[in-house]
């Protein structure tokens, strides 16, 4: 069985290690903007909540790209072809939780990979707000759960 | 002699405050506490026969280290206090 | 340039003109960043005796070479200026995210010079830089101008501004951070004001980077691997917050009860602890940017008339309005300390102000006309409405804004006032403690605490044991902490970490980041500059050692109870050797051989 990452917005102290520790793992420097993973923080209800790309069952970015640069590998993991991709961003305005993204600095389209399979965020996550686990089907509903909330907020705050 | 419990000695202890008689010295304290709150407290406070680094005792508001440490003497007005190591600012 | 970003902003608020200047990368060496280079930038380009108040006074925010970095707590920036209150080189950090932001769009630091004829705030995004009107944000509170400025600038940008107290030029007036974080002491907030310099606003998108990163990595996992594992850092902090204190120090007979009038032993202090604090209050843990601690309180108070949300209190504040002013309702503490947050005050000079207040009002020197209320220790409401009052200046409010001694020089009786330089000692009786007691007479932002925490070892024995009644050894021990403390302070982390850290693991994170090929003794050694600048700059200002001493109730009046009962500081015992231990001669001046070895 294949692991994914889980997050217990509960136990997120939002300090965002996770977003200095992902930027230098994919570019030896620290830059928040260029992390795969964001800290949103929900001030008035005193959450703060890590968020990376969930690796979909069936990936809307995957869908809309036009030159099938994004596959999905037998792990789990949503995969971006960076030979193939040719940067039109289509999959940063399909993905719906916006966990997708350009990055000016490097010049491409970048997400979450999990660090090809030891993910820097939940290794260095100071709470164990995010593990890396087994997926079980508990937390993989779970896990759906959240990304449902994540809609909806992200409803709220994009629009 | 009263022990008073702070920070998350209490989650051990389910207590603030304490009264308990009998001991002449802090160890002997010490060991009727580990009888009565079991393993975990025995393991935060006192191991290998002595004052674990992970607290603070005090004996009538002095740290146990300058009054003879786990050989300090007791008596029945004395007033034992157990912290966790914290610090602040 | 690795570690630091290479360039400072210079914005100059008379005539509106804005610079971007080469860091000097010599004295970026000598004085590590933030606090350190901060200070030498005032000590080069502006006269000690000038008025704090006065657009030839310089504001200066700086981060360090380890803001924005993986090092643990890397969220510190400083501002620093004259300060308003003491009349001594003035330096304030803060955590959060505001700093690490300055540096991801580019820069270490901001110097602010001159006053602009009109409130304005200064926008910086990326490589855009421009001062913007801030004259609909005059008079606005800390949350509300915050909100206002990301509506107006990003919703991702960071805000650093500050709130009535500042404007209306409190002399204890504090830069708030991210809402709920302040660069506290000193009143640089008040320096803000007299600049009609609202906020500054930060978005950045660019990359902070270090020489050696394979090592950098190494040492931050090491420095993090052991703050995770000391059980000060990696449980009581993230458990119970600084408040966790109130009931050791009270235990030790430390902790100052009712303008220090009462001795060391707060009958009620198991009221306002941090047990109780998170029993009762506590929402939720926060942490600043890259801290894996925690330390701080989201709080709650759900109903009744101190209703209210925000964060804290800390150690500090929660005794100032707690044991200090002989008040045991905490919901009420954390409402004042809220109004703190909301108004732009330090709640420590806040808190003791009011409690120096009611002495007076005790004592019948300050009448109930003039207070406008029954001023007597324990009330709960009068904390809560004197910290209001403050910020906005209103009826007896006013006299207060003026900090605890100007306000008890104002009715003949400076002695009541718990200060050292002019500005409040915090939370740790030095009869108590007597190397607290020295730190406080020597510290060079006047009465403060975290210059050299020398309640670690004394309190909490941390990294090692030392009874807090003696005075032996005392004055050696201080110089390393202040030296170690001002190293900490201008690299860009927080002096929490020291709880589990030290002078090893800081100089490894900092030779890889910067690229160093300096030793651990000579990271200290720009620690002792630091202090050594600071101290030559108060000279500069005027002070002498007469003003290295304490209020006489510390010196003259013995704890009437508690573990240290009997005791007084013996000041004049310590004060010579720390003269002698620091290099200086008997009138305190850095002699000239010391000032040769640090190159200053």
């Amino acid at each position: 069985m294949s692991k994914i990452l889980t997050i217990s917005p509960d136990k997120c102290t939002g300090c965002r290690s996770c977003e200095l520790i992902c930027s230098f793992s994919k570019m030896q420097a620290f830059n928040p903007k260029s992390s795969r993973v964001s800290v949103l923080a929900f001030e008035d209800m005193a959450v703060s909540v890590p968020i990376m790309c969930m690796q979909c069952e069936e990936p809307s970015c995957m869908k809309v790209c036009p030159v099938s640069a994004i596959s999905k590998t037998p792990e789990g993991t949503v995969f971006i072809d960076g030979d193939k991709c040719i940067g039109c961003k289509m999959c940063v305005s399909a993905c719906p939780l916006g966990n997708i993204s350009f990055s000016t600095v490097e010049g491409k389209i970048v997400k979450c990979d999990l660090c090809e399979g030891d993910p820097k965020c939940a290794k260095y996550c100071p709470s164990g707000a995010i593990q890396y686990k087994e997926a079980t089907p508990s937390n993989l509903s779970r896990r759906k759960l959240i990304a449902e909330k994540f809609k909806e907020l992200f409803g709220e705050v994009t629009q | 002699m009263k022990v008073k419990f702070f920070g998350n000695i209490r989650d051990i202890t389910g207590t603030k405050e304490i009264q308990i008689n009998g001991a002449a010295s802090l160890r002997q304290l010490l060991q009727q506490l580990c009888d009565k709150y079991g393993k975990t407290f025995n393991e935060k406070v006192y191991k290998d026969n002595n004052i674990t680094g992970e607290v603070i005792i005090l004996v009538n508001g002095r740290n146990v280290y300058f009054t003879g440490g786990i050989e300090t003497a007791l008596s029945k007005d004395d007033e034992v206090s157990i912290f966790p190591i914290v610090a602040g600012g | 340039m690795f570690g630091w970003t290479g360039t400072v902003l210079r914005v100059n608020l008379s005539d509106g003109t804005i610079k971007k200047e080469a860091i000097n990368s010599k004295d970026a060496t000598l004085y590590l960043g933030a606090r350190g280079l901060a200070t030498k930038i005032m000590m080069n380009e502006v006269d000690p005796k000038v008025d704090p108040l006065s657009p030839e006074n310089k504001l200066i925010f700086m981060t360090g070479p380890l803001t924005g970095t993986f090092a643990p707590t890397s969220g510190r920036y400083v501002v620093v200026s004259k300060a308003p209150l003491t009349g001594t080189i003035g330096s304030s950090n803060s955590g959060g995210h505001f700093g690490p932001e300055l540096k991801f769009a580019g820069y270490d630091g901001i110097i602010f010079e001159g006053k602009s004829e009109k409130p304005v705030y200064l926008w910086i995004d990326d490589d855009r830089v421009e001062l913007r009107s801030a004259e609909h944000l005059w008079g606005k509170n800390v949350f509300e101008t915050t909100d206002e400025i990301l509506k107006e600038t990003a919703e991702d940008a960071r805000v650093a501004c500050i709130g009535p107290a500042g404007e209306k030029l409190v002399l204890f007036a504090t830069v708030m951070n991210d809402k709920h974080r302040a660069a506290g002491r000193s009143g640089m907030g008040t320096v803000m004001g007299s600049k009609n310099l609202k906020a500054v606003a930060v978005k950045g998108s660019k990359s902070v980077e270090v020489a050696k990163p394979d090592a950098f990595l190494e040492a931050c996992e090491d420095a993090r691997k052991k703050i995770k594992e000391h059980p000060v850092t990696g449980t009581g902090l993230p458990t119970y917050g600084t408040e966790i204190l109130v009931n050791v120090v009270n235990q030790v007979g430390a902790l100052p009860t009712r303008n220090w009038r009462d001795g060391g032993v707060f009958e009620y202090a198991e009221d306002i602890s941090g047990e109780a604090l998170r029993e009762k209050y506590l929402v939720k843990n926060k942490a600043c940017f890259g801290c894996p601690i925690g330390c701080g309180r989201v709080t709650r108070i759900p109903e009744g008339r101190f209703k209210g949300f925000g964060e804290g209190p800390e150690y500090e504040p929660g005794w100032a309005y707690g044991a200090s002013c002989g008040v045991r309702d905490l919901a009420a503490i954390c409402k004042a300390n809220f109004i703190c947050n909301e108004l732009g005050l330090d709640p420590i000079t806040m808190g003791s102000t009011i409690a120096c207040a009611m002495e007076l009002y005790e004592r019948g020197i300050i009448s109930r006309e003039i207070a406008g209320m029954d001023l007597v220790f324990g009330n709960a409401d009068a904390i809560v409405e004197l910290t209001r009052m403050t910020g906005m200046r209103e009826g007896f409010g006013d006299k207060l804004a003026l900090g605890s001694y100007r306000m008890a020089e104002s009715f003949g009786h400076p002695e009541l006032s718990m200060s050292v330089k002019k500005q409040e000692m915090p939370a740790y009786d030095g009869r108590g403690a007597q190397g607290m007691g020295l730190e406080y007479a020597t510290s060079n932002r006047g009465g403060c605490h975290v210059r050299g925490y020398m309640t670690s070892p004394e309190i909490l024995g941390i990294p090692e044991k030392l009874d807090p009644l003696v005075t032996t050894d005392k004055a050696a021990w201080l110089k390393t902490f202040q030296d170690l403390t001002a190293v900490v302070d201008s690299s860009g982390i927080c002096l929490f970490t020291t709880f589990a850290i030290g002078l090893a693991e800081i100089s490894s994170m900092l030779r890889a980041a910067v690229g160093w090929d300096i030793s651990d003794e000579e990271v200290l050694k720009a620690g002792e500059r630091i202090w050594n600048v600071e101290r030559l700059f108060n000279i500069a200002a005027g002070f002498t050692p007469q003003d290295d001493t304490l209020p006489l109730r510390l010196l003259k009046e013995p704890l009437p109870s508690g573990p240290a009962k009997g005791k007084v500081v013996e000041l004049d015992k310590m004060l010579p050797e720390y003269y002698k231990v620091r290099g200086w001669n008997e009138e305190g001046i850095p002699t000239e051989d010391k000032k040769a070895e640090l190159s200053i």
